[in-house]
C-alpha cells in the first residue's frame, strides 16, 4: 500500500488510474503528471520510487482537487442562483442550463439540480 | 344481514365481507376516523400503486430500478502473470510428431553446404536454451507441431551460413573483422524473423556474441520506466529495466563465451567491477540494480568492440569475437514513442538511448569495431505505418539498383509529405569503408519449388501430412502459397488429413 495524498492505493493498481480517483484529476490531468515526473504510462502504485510518491503529492496537493474544487463549484452555482440569472433558476428548478429541450431526456438535471445542490 | 347502504350519507355500501369479525391473529387494523358508521375493518385493501414505469411523472426521478444480478461465485482468476505466461508460452517438441529420420542438425559444416539447400536442419538441442534466453521463438510459430524444432536452408540461409564463415576467417575468400549491415523485408510470412533465428543460431555455432532486441515495440511503447539523462540536449532518456532485461538475456546466451572473456578497459563508471573480473561479471553489475544497467551496458559494449586493451590491462587480454546484433519489428523505432518529456510533448523514439544505440549500429564507422553482422528485420503483422521509413527502404532498393542519389529517379519523400528527417538520416547513403560494408537492403521472398517441396516431405515425414508428396502437388501448393511464401506454405502442411477411407470393391468382397 502506498500513500498518496493521505490515500492508501494498492500496489497493483495502475498509477494513472489510482490518480483519476481523486475528483478533478482526468485522463489529461494524470498523463500530464505522469509525464512531468517521467513516469511511464503503465507504471503501478508499487513501482514508484519514494521520492516520486512525495513529489506528487506535494504536485497534488498544490492542486485545486476534491473538497476544495468541490466547493468551488457549488459556489458558482450559488452565485448563479443569488444573482438571480436564468442559469441559476433553471439550476434551482431541475431543469438542463445550457438550453436543452426539456420533453424527455432531463434524467441528469432533475437528478442533481435542486436548492440544495450537491456534488 | 346488514343493510347495503349507509343510513348516514345514503350512499351504497360494499357488500359484508364473509367474516365479519376479523380473526384475532389478521392484527390491528386502524379505526381512527371512521367516515362511514361501517367499521373500517370491511373496507377492501388499498389497491396497489400502478407500477412506477406505466406511471408517467415528471421532474421526479424516473430511474429504472432494477435488481441487480447477484454475482455467482465462479473458481479464481488466474495468478497475476499466469495468462500472459499461457500467451508467452512457447512449446518446442510435440511427442506425437515423428522423429524424422536422417534430419541433420546446423552445424558449422552444414551451415555452408549448397548440397542441403532445401532441407530442413534441425537446431542442435544444447543450443535451444540460448535461443530461448534470447527470445528467438515467436508464440505464434508452427514449432510445436514437430518432434524437434528444425528450420529450411534456403538460398538466403544457405548465403548467410557462408557470411558468417567468412567473417570467422575461414574458406577461401575469409575477410575477417567484415561488417554487414543489413535491413530484411519482405512479405506476410516470408521468414523475416525465422531468418534471424538461423542468424543467432549460426552466431551460437561460430561462438560469437549474440545481442537480440526481440521485440522493438517494448522499447516505444510506454511499458518499461524511463530516466532523462541530466544535462542532455535534446534531452535523452534511458531505459533502465530495458537495459537489465537486455543485460540479462545477453549473459544467459553468451555465457560461455563472456566467462572466458576478461576486462580490458578503464570503467570509471562502475565502482563495483574488480580488475580481473569477467564480463559476465561485468554484466551482472546491470542486473540488481537497473540504475547502474545503461553505464554497465555501455561498458560491455566497450568491451566487446575493443581491438586492443587499455595500457595497464593487457594481461588480460583476447581477440574479442565478432558479434550478431538482431532486431526484430524495426518500423517501431521509425517516429514518436508512447512516451512524453516533461512539458508533455511525446518523445522521439531517437531520443531514447537504448533505440539510438542500435539505430547508429548502420551508421559508418561507429559500427562493431571486430566484425560481425547486423540484421534489422521489419515486420509486417505488427508494424506502425511510417512513411519515413518506406522512403527510406526505397532509397535503399533504388541504391542497390546502381541509381544515382543525384539522379531525378531517386526516391525522395513527397514535397508535402511532412517525412522525419530523423529516420531518413539512419538509412542516408554511406560509403563502404574498409571491412564495413554499405547499408543493404534484403527482401526476402518465396521458396524455389525445389525448397517448397524439402520443406513440405518435412511435413510428411513428421507424420502431419498424408499426402503423396509428389511435382505436381508441390506445384499446386507453392502456386497457392503465392509463389513459395513460407508461412503459407506451413499452413498448407499444417491442415492434417486423414487420408480418404477406401470403398470396398466387388472384387475384395469376393
Amino acid at each position: 500500500m502506498v500513500f498518496i495524498l493521505g490515500v492508501n492505493f494498492p500496489e497493483r493498481n495502475l498509477l494513472k488510474k489510482s490518480l483519476q480517483t481523486f475528483f478533478g484529476v482526468g485522463n489529461d490531468t494524470s498523463s500530464r503528471l505522469l509525464a512531468r515526473f517521467n513516469i511511464h504510462p503503465t507504471c503501478r502504485v508499487g513501482e514508484l520510487a519514494n521520492k516520486q510518491v512525495l513529489d506528487l503529492t506535494a504536485v497534488l496537493s498544490d492542486m485545486k482537487i476534491e473538497n476544495d474544487l468541490r466547493r468551488e463549484v457549488l459556489n458558482d452555482i450559488k452565485r448563479l442562483k443569488e444573482t438571480g440569472t436564468y442559469r441559476g433558476r433553471r439550476h434551482a428548478l431541475g431543469l438542463p442550463v445550457r438550453g436543452q429541450r426539456t420533453r424527455t431526456q432531463i434524467k441528469t438535471p432533475v437528478r442533481l439540480n435542486r436548492m440544495e445542490r450537491r456534488l | 344481514m346488514a343493510s347495503a347502504w349507509c343510513w348516514s350519507c345514503l350512499s351504497r355500501l360494499r357488500p359484508t365481507p364473509r367474516a365479519i369479525f376479523p380473526s384475532p391473529s389478521a392484527g390491528t387494523r386502524i379505526t381512527s376516523a371512521p367516515f362511514h358508521s361501517t367499521a373500517t375493518q370491511y373496507a377492501q385493501p388499498v389497491k396497489k400503486k400502478a407500477n412506477s414505469l406505466t406511471q408517467v411523472k415528471y421532474r421526479q426521478g424516473q430511474t429504472l430500478r432494477r435488481k441487480k444480478k447477484k454475482t455467482v461465485e465462479r473458481s479464481r482468476p488466474p495468478a497475476v502473470g499466469e495468462r500472459k505466461a499461457m500467451r508467452k508460452r512457447i512449446v518446442l517438441s510435440n511427442p506425437n510428431a515423428l522423429e524424422v529420420e536422417g534430419m541433420q542438425d546446423l552445424s558449422a559444416e552444414t551451415m555452408i553446404d549448397a548440397r542441403l539447400r532445401g532441407s530442413v536442419l534441425g537446431l542442435p538441442v544444447p543450443m535451444l536454451d540460448q535461443l530461448r534466453a534470447v527470445q528467438a521463438f515467436q508464440p505464434k510459430q508452427g514449432w510445436s507441431l514437430f518432434r524437434r524444432p528444425g528450420t529450411v536452408m534456403r538460398r538466403d540461409a544457405v548465403e548467410m551460413g557462408r557470411l558468417f564463415a567468412k567473417i570467422s576467417g575461414e574458406g577461401e575468400e575469409a575477410e575477417k573483422g567484415q561488417v554487414v549491415k543489413r535491413v530484411i523485408t519482405g512479405l506476410k510470412g516470408s521468414g523475416k524473423t525465422v531468418h534471424l533465428l538461423q542468424a543467432m543460431a549460426m552466431g551460437f555455432l561460430k561462438n560469437w556474441v549474440v545481442i537480440t532486441v526481440p521485440d522493438a515495440r517494448e522499447l516505444v511503447s510506454g511499458d518499461t520506466g524511463y530516466t532523462p539523462i541530466e544535462g542532455s540536449k535534446p534531452t535523452q532518456y534511458i531505459q533502465p529495466n530495458a537495459t537489465s532485461a537486455l543485460l540479462n538475456r545477453t549473459v544467459e546466451a553468451n555465457r560461455e563465451v563472456m566467462s572466458t572473456l576478461r576486462v580490458s578497459q578503464q570503467h570509471p563508471a562502475l565502482k563495483g567491477l574488480k580488475p580481473n573480473s569477467t564480463l559476465e561479471d561485468l554484466a551482472k553489475l546491470g542486473f540488481s540494480d537497473a540504475a547502474l544497467s545503461w553505464p554497465v551496458f555501455q561498458a560491455l559494449w566497450t568491451e566487446l568492440t575493443a581491438t586492443s586493451p587499455a595500457p595497464g590491462l593487457e594481461k588480460n587480454f583476447q581477440p574479442r569475437p565478432p558479434m550478431v546484433v538482431t532486431v526484430d519489428g524495426l518500423a517501431h523505432w521509425m517516429g514518436e514513442s508512447a512516451y512524453r518529456a516533461s512539458d508533455f510533448t511525446p518523445v522521439h523514439a531517437h531520443d531514447l538511448v537504448f533505440v539510438k544505440h542500435f539505430l547508429s549500429l548502420l551508421e559508418p564507422g561507429s559500427s562493431l569495431k571486430n566484425g560481425g553482422m547486423v540484421l534489422y528485420a521489419t515486420s509486417t503483422s505488427n508494424s506502425p505505418s511510417s512513411y519515413s521509413l518506406e522512403v527510406a527502404l526505397d532509397q535503399i532498393t533504388a541504391r542497390q539498383e546502381g541509381i544515382e542519389v543525384s539522379s531525378p529517379e531517386y526516391p525522395q519523400p513527397e514535397p508535402y509529405s511532412k517525412a522525419d528527417t530523423r529516420v531518413l538520416d539512419v538509412f542516408k547513403p554511406q560509403k563502404p569503408s574498409g571491412k564495413e560494408g554499405a547499408l543493404e537492403l534484403q527482401k526476402l521472398g518465396g521458396l524455389t519449388r525445389e525448397e517448397t517441396r524439402g520443406f513440405l516431405e518435412y511435413f510428411a515425414r513428421s507424420g502431419l501430412l498424408r499426402e503423396d508428396v509428389n511435382e505436381k502437388w508441390v506445384s499446386d501448393k507453392w502456386s497457392l502459397s503465392g509463389g513459395g511464401i513460407i508461412g503459407e506454405l506451413e499452413k498448407a502442411g499444417r491442415h492434417l488429413r486423414a487420408p480418404a477411407e477406401r470403398i470396398p470393391t466387388a472384387e475384395a468382397q469376393v
